[in-house]
């Protein structure tokens, strides 16, 4: 370095109120970017739906991630960014197309929920998610949604990002994660309801249910 | 009487918005005094509550979580990564 910056760093700092920083930048990669590594498998392995390609999509993404750390913007949401990584490597070698969703309607996804709810109230399956052992169907029912429902249930319900960080990550308008948020859960509720019927945990059956199977445990 | 009250379908309209947080603190207020009082709104919000809680609580972990951080430390390394 030609001249001493540190002057001209402390003025900085105290213009824009952030606390002085003394670590090199691999440390911060360490202190910042590493403690997100269980999010981010966790985030790889619903994209890859394989263990073994989630390990090689998380280590290629912390790769990238490490490259281009000068690029991060410091005290932005860090796990988002390596999301957004994440997810672009693994579009990048998968060639995978992102698939169009024709329809889309947060307020009718929004009451199609009630409608969801009304269904549960009839068949006494009202408490259905705290009352039984719900979470291997869970789990199945997300591996099972389209992916660009899966995409947005798993950021904002599974990594608790903001509808603002999802969009930011999926690269869609905020509005869109909101319709494809909503509609996930809708398609997950119903899955989940029509599993609790055939698990026979629902107190009632409608005759026109139009379900298969001979299940006369009444 | 309430400055501004909302029908139950307005509330319905919004019901996701408010339990993810990502209302204007004045509209989560009304949905909020709306949701407090009406016997017919009121179980679907538990409903809905229950349903993220067990959604939420359903995140799997990965199987090895230390193999994958041994892996990644060491392409890091090999990257020139030094810290």
């Amino acid at each position: 370095m030609l001249w001493n910056q540190e002057p001209l760093r402390r003025l900085i700092r105290k213009v824009i109120g952030a606390s002085p920083d003394s670590r090199t930048p691999d440390e911060r990669f360490r202190d910042e970017a590493l403690p997100h590594l269980p999010a981010v498998t966790r985030f790889a392995l619903s994209l890859t739906r394989d263990e073994s390609d989630a390990e090689d999509l998380v280590q290629e993404t912390y790769l990238r991630a490490f490259r281009a750390w000068d690029q991060f913007v410091p005290g932005s949401e860090c796990r988002a960014w390596l999301f957004t990584i994440c997810r672009n490597t693994h579009f990048r070698t998968s060639l995978r197309e992102q698939r169009v969703v024709a329809y889309e309607d947060a307020e009718l996804e929004a009451l199609g929920a009630a409608a969801v709810h009304a269904a549960a109230q009839a068949d006494g399956l009202e408490d259905v998610f705290s009352r039984m052992d719900v979470m291997e169907a869970i789990r199945a029912a997300v591996d099972a949604l389209p992916d660009p429902f899966r995409e947005v249930v798993v950021l904002v319900d599974l990594e608790e990002q903001s509808y603002e960080d999802a969009a930011r990550v999926l690269e869609i308008p905020k509005g869109t994660v909101r319709s494809r948020l909503f509609r996930g859960r809708r398609l997950l509720q119903e899955q989940l309801i029509e599993h609790a019927r055939d698990a026979g945990i629902a107190r009632k059956r409608r005759p026109n249910d139009g379900l298969e199977g001979t299940s006369n445990d009444d | 009487m309430m400055t501004e009250m909302l029908d139950c379908d307005a509330v319905m309209r919004q019901l996701w918005d408010y339990l993810d947080g990502e209302l204007t603190p004045d509209r989560e207020e009304v949905v909020r005094a709306h949701l407090a009082m009406c016997n017919r709104c009121h179980p679907q919000q538990d409903f809905e509550q229950s349903f993220l809680r067990a959604l939420s609580a359903s995140r799997r972990e990965h199987l090895r979580p230390d193999a994958i951080k041994v892996r990644v430390l060491a392409a890091l390394r090999a990257d020139g990564f030094a810290a």
